[in-house]
Protein backbone atom coordinates (compact mmCIF):
# COMPACT_ATOMS: atom_id res chain seq x y z
CA UNK A 1 0.00 0.00 0.00
CA UNK A 2 1.41 3.41 -0.95
CA UNK A 3 2.59 5.65 1.88
CA UNK A 4 -0.07 8.20 2.82
CA UNK A 5 0.18 11.43 4.79
CA UNK A 6 -1.15 11.39 8.35
CA UNK A 7 -4.29 13.27 7.31
CA UNK A 8 -4.92 10.90 4.41
CA UNK A 9 -4.42 7.88 6.69
CA UNK A 10 -6.98 9.19 9.15
CA UNK A 11 -9.41 9.82 6.31
CA UNK A 12 -8.82 6.32 4.96
CA UNK A 13 -9.52 4.75 8.37
CA UNK A 14 -12.65 6.89 8.67
CA UNK A 15 -13.83 5.81 5.22
CA UNK A 16 -13.25 2.13 6.06
CA UNK A 17 -15.23 2.54 9.31
CA UNK A 18 -18.12 4.38 7.70
CA UNK A 19 -18.34 1.93 4.78
CA UNK A 20 -18.34 -0.97 7.26
CA UNK A 21 -21.26 0.61 9.06
CA UNK A 22 -23.20 1.46 5.89
CA UNK A 23 -22.91 -2.06 4.47
CA UNK A 24 -21.61 -5.03 6.51
CA UNK A 25 -18.32 -6.23 5.04
CA UNK A 26 -17.79 -3.17 2.80
CA UNK A 27 -14.75 -2.13 4.83
CA UNK A 28 -13.09 -5.47 4.11
CA UNK A 29 -14.01 -5.13 0.44
CA UNK A 30 -12.07 -1.85 0.29
CA UNK A 31 -9.13 -3.68 1.91
CA UNK A 32 -9.36 -6.31 -0.87
CA UNK A 33 -10.50 -9.04 1.52
CA UNK A 34 -13.35 -10.14 -0.73
CA UNK A 35 -14.04 -13.57 0.76
CA UNK A 36 -14.18 -12.09 4.26
CA UNK A 37 -16.46 -9.29 3.02
CA UNK A 38 -18.91 -11.68 1.36
CA UNK A 39 -19.10 -14.01 4.39
CA UNK A 40 -19.69 -11.10 6.77
CA UNK A 41 -22.24 -9.39 4.51
CA UNK A 42 -24.31 -12.56 4.10
CA UNK A 43 -24.17 -13.61 7.75
CA UNK A 44 -24.96 -10.23 9.31
CA UNK A 45 -27.69 -9.47 6.78
CA UNK A 46 -29.31 -12.86 7.35
CA UNK A 47 -29.16 -12.44 11.14
CA UNK A 48 -30.78 -9.00 10.92
CA UNK A 49 -33.44 -10.23 8.48
CA UNK A 50 -34.14 -13.26 10.70
CA UNK A 51 -34.72 -10.95 13.67
CA UNK A 52 -37.07 -8.74 11.64
CA UNK A 53 -38.88 -11.80 10.28
CA UNK A 54 -39.36 -13.43 13.70
CA UNK A 55 -40.45 -10.33 15.59
CA UNK A 56 -41.50 -8.05 12.70
CA UNK A 57 -40.04 -4.58 12.16
CA UNK A 58 -41.72 -3.62 15.44
CA UNK A 59 -38.70 -5.01 17.35
CA UNK A 60 -36.66 -2.01 16.18
CA UNK A 61 -37.33 0.34 19.03
CA UNK A 62 -34.89 3.25 19.03
CA UNK A 63 -37.34 5.86 20.31
CA UNK A 64 -39.70 3.73 22.39
CA UNK A 65 -39.51 2.36 25.94
CA UNK A 66 -36.93 -0.39 25.21
CA UNK A 67 -33.92 -0.55 27.55
CA UNK A 68 -30.85 1.48 26.59
CA UNK A 69 -28.73 -1.61 25.93
CA UNK A 70 -31.25 -2.79 23.31
CA UNK A 71 -31.20 0.58 21.55
CA UNK A 72 -27.41 0.77 21.78
CA UNK A 73 -26.95 -2.66 20.20
CA UNK A 74 -29.58 -2.09 17.50
CA UNK A 75 -28.29 1.32 16.43
CA UNK A 76 -24.93 -0.12 15.26
CA UNK A 77 -26.75 -2.15 12.63
CA UNK A 78 -26.60 -0.76 9.07
CA UNK A 79 -28.57 2.51 8.66
CA UNK A 80 -31.61 0.69 7.28
CA UNK A 81 -32.47 0.21 10.96
CA UNK A 82 -32.68 3.99 11.43
CA UNK A 83 -35.15 4.18 8.53
CA UNK A 84 -37.21 1.33 10.00
CA UNK A 85 -37.13 3.00 13.41
CA UNK A 86 -38.64 6.13 11.87
CA UNK A 87 -41.45 4.06 10.34
CA UNK A 88 -42.29 2.04 13.46
CA UNK A 89 -42.17 5.00 15.87
CA UNK A 90 -45.43 5.47 17.74
CA UNK A 91 -46.22 1.77 18.09
CA UNK A 92 -47.41 1.21 14.52
CA UNK A 93 -46.26 -2.44 14.61
CA UNK A 94 -46.79 -3.75 18.15
CA UNK A 95 -45.04 -7.00 19.11
CA UNK A 96 -45.06 -8.74 22.49
CA UNK A 97 -43.82 -11.88 24.20
CA UNK A 98 -41.32 -14.34 22.81
CA UNK A 99 -41.35 -13.06 19.21
CA UNK A 100 -40.35 -9.66 20.63
CA UNK A 101 -37.63 -11.17 22.84
CA UNK A 102 -36.14 -13.38 20.13
CA UNK A 103 -36.43 -10.69 17.45
CA UNK A 104 -34.69 -8.18 19.70
CA UNK A 105 -31.91 -10.66 20.52
CA UNK A 106 -31.31 -11.38 16.82
CA UNK A 107 -31.24 -7.69 15.85
CA UNK A 108 -29.03 -6.84 18.82
CA UNK A 109 -26.55 -9.62 17.98
CA UNK A 110 -26.44 -8.56 14.32
CA UNK A 111 -25.68 -5.02 15.47
CA UNK A 112 -22.94 -6.14 17.83
CA UNK A 113 -21.42 -8.40 15.16
CA UNK A 114 -21.48 -5.41 12.81
CA UNK A 115 -19.67 -3.35 15.46
CA UNK A 116 -17.04 -6.10 15.78
CA UNK A 117 -16.53 -6.03 12.01
CA UNK A 118 -16.28 -2.22 11.93
CA UNK A 119 -13.61 -2.22 14.65
CA UNK A 120 -11.76 -5.14 13.05
CA UNK A 121 -11.78 -3.60 9.56
CA UNK A 122 -10.44 -0.28 10.88
CA UNK A 123 -7.81 -2.15 12.90
CA UNK A 124 -6.79 -4.15 9.81
CA UNK A 125 -6.52 -0.94 7.76
CA UNK A 126 -4.41 0.64 10.50
CA UNK A 127 -2.07 -2.36 10.72
CA UNK A 128 -1.63 -2.51 6.95
CA UNK A 129 -0.44 1.07 6.75
CA UNK A 130 2.09 0.53 9.54
CA UNK A 131 3.49 -2.76 8.21
CA UNK A 132 5.37 -3.38 4.98
CA UNK A 133 3.35 -4.79 2.06
CA UNK A 134 2.64 -8.47 2.58
CA UNK A 135 3.62 -8.22 6.26
CA UNK B 1 -45.02 -2.88 -6.71
CA UNK B 2 -45.92 -6.49 -7.52
CA UNK B 3 -48.01 -8.83 -5.36
CA UNK B 4 -44.87 -10.84 -4.49
CA UNK B 5 -43.09 -7.68 -3.28
CA UNK B 6 -46.07 -6.80 -1.09
CA UNK B 7 -46.21 -10.34 0.26
CA UNK B 8 -42.50 -10.31 1.15
CA UNK B 9 -42.80 -6.93 2.90
CA UNK B 10 -45.93 -8.11 4.72
CA UNK B 11 -44.04 -11.03 6.28
CA UNK B 12 -41.83 -8.49 8.05
CA UNK B 13 -44.74 -6.54 9.52
CA UNK B 14 -46.40 -9.39 11.42
CA UNK B 15 -44.51 -11.33 14.13
CA UNK B 16 -44.17 -15.10 13.99
CA UNK B 17 -46.14 -17.24 16.44
CA UNK B 18 -43.61 -18.63 18.94
CA UNK B 19 -44.91 -20.47 21.97
CA UNK B 20 -42.94 -20.33 25.24
CA UNK B 21 -41.94 -23.99 25.22
CA UNK B 22 -38.59 -25.87 25.26
CA UNK B 23 -38.58 -26.10 21.44
CA UNK B 24 -38.29 -22.30 21.29
CA UNK B 25 -34.76 -22.72 22.63
CA UNK B 26 -33.79 -24.08 19.21
CA UNK B 27 -33.83 -20.46 17.97
CA UNK B 28 -30.41 -20.11 19.59
CA UNK B 29 -28.86 -22.48 17.01
CA UNK B 30 -28.85 -20.11 14.00
CA UNK B 31 -27.75 -17.27 16.26
CA UNK B 32 -24.82 -19.30 17.58
CA UNK B 33 -23.88 -20.27 14.02
CA UNK B 34 -23.92 -16.59 12.96
CA UNK B 35 -21.68 -15.62 15.88
CA UNK B 36 -19.22 -18.44 15.13
CA UNK B 37 -19.08 -17.62 11.40
CA UNK B 38 -18.59 -13.85 11.81
CA UNK B 39 -16.07 -14.25 14.63
CA UNK B 40 -13.96 -16.69 12.63
CA UNK B 41 -14.28 -14.51 9.50
CA UNK B 42 -12.72 -11.62 11.43
CA UNK B 43 -10.02 -13.66 13.19
CA UNK B 44 -8.60 -16.07 10.61
CA UNK B 45 -5.49 -14.60 8.93
CA UNK B 46 -6.35 -16.21 5.58
CA UNK B 47 -9.76 -17.55 4.56
CA UNK B 48 -9.86 -20.92 2.83
CA UNK B 49 -13.06 -22.97 2.67
CA UNK B 50 -11.77 -26.04 4.52
CA UNK B 51 -10.02 -24.26 7.38
CA UNK B 52 -12.80 -21.71 7.76
CA UNK B 53 -15.59 -24.31 7.95
CA UNK B 54 -13.59 -26.43 10.40
CA UNK B 55 -12.78 -23.50 12.70
CA UNK B 56 -16.36 -22.18 12.61
CA UNK B 57 -17.73 -25.66 13.35
CA UNK B 58 -15.35 -26.08 16.31
CA UNK B 59 -16.38 -22.70 17.74
CA UNK B 60 -20.07 -23.48 17.19
CA UNK B 61 -19.64 -26.80 18.99
CA UNK B 62 -17.70 -25.18 21.85
CA UNK B 63 -20.42 -22.58 22.41
CA UNK B 64 -23.13 -25.25 22.36
CA UNK B 65 -21.26 -27.48 24.82
CA UNK B 66 -20.74 -24.53 27.17
CA UNK B 67 -24.44 -23.58 26.94
CA UNK B 68 -25.52 -27.17 27.66
CA UNK B 69 -23.14 -27.46 30.64
CA UNK B 70 -24.41 -24.14 32.02
CA UNK B 71 -28.03 -25.20 31.52
CA UNK B 72 -27.42 -28.52 33.31
CA UNK B 73 -25.66 -26.77 36.19
CA UNK B 74 -28.51 -24.27 36.59
CA UNK B 75 -31.07 -27.09 36.37
CA UNK B 76 -29.22 -29.04 39.08
CA UNK B 77 -29.02 -25.91 41.25
CA UNK B 78 -32.74 -25.25 40.83
CA UNK B 79 -33.49 -28.90 41.66
CA UNK B 80 -31.32 -28.74 44.82
CA UNK B 81 -33.01 -25.55 46.00
CA UNK B 82 -36.53 -26.85 45.37
CA UNK B 83 -35.99 -30.29 47.04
Amino acid sequence: MARLSKKDRTQFLLIVGILSWLLPGAGYFVLEEKKRAIIIFITISLTLCAGLYIGSIGVIDLVGPAPLYVKGAQVVNPPIVLVLSHHVAGGAYPVYGWPNEIGQIYTMVSGLLNLLCIVNAVSLAHLRRTEPAGG
Amino acid sequence: MSAIDILVIATFTVPEQIQPNPQAMLWLLPLTAAIAVVYKATKLPKITAGVFLKEAAILFGSIMVFIIITALALYALAWLISV
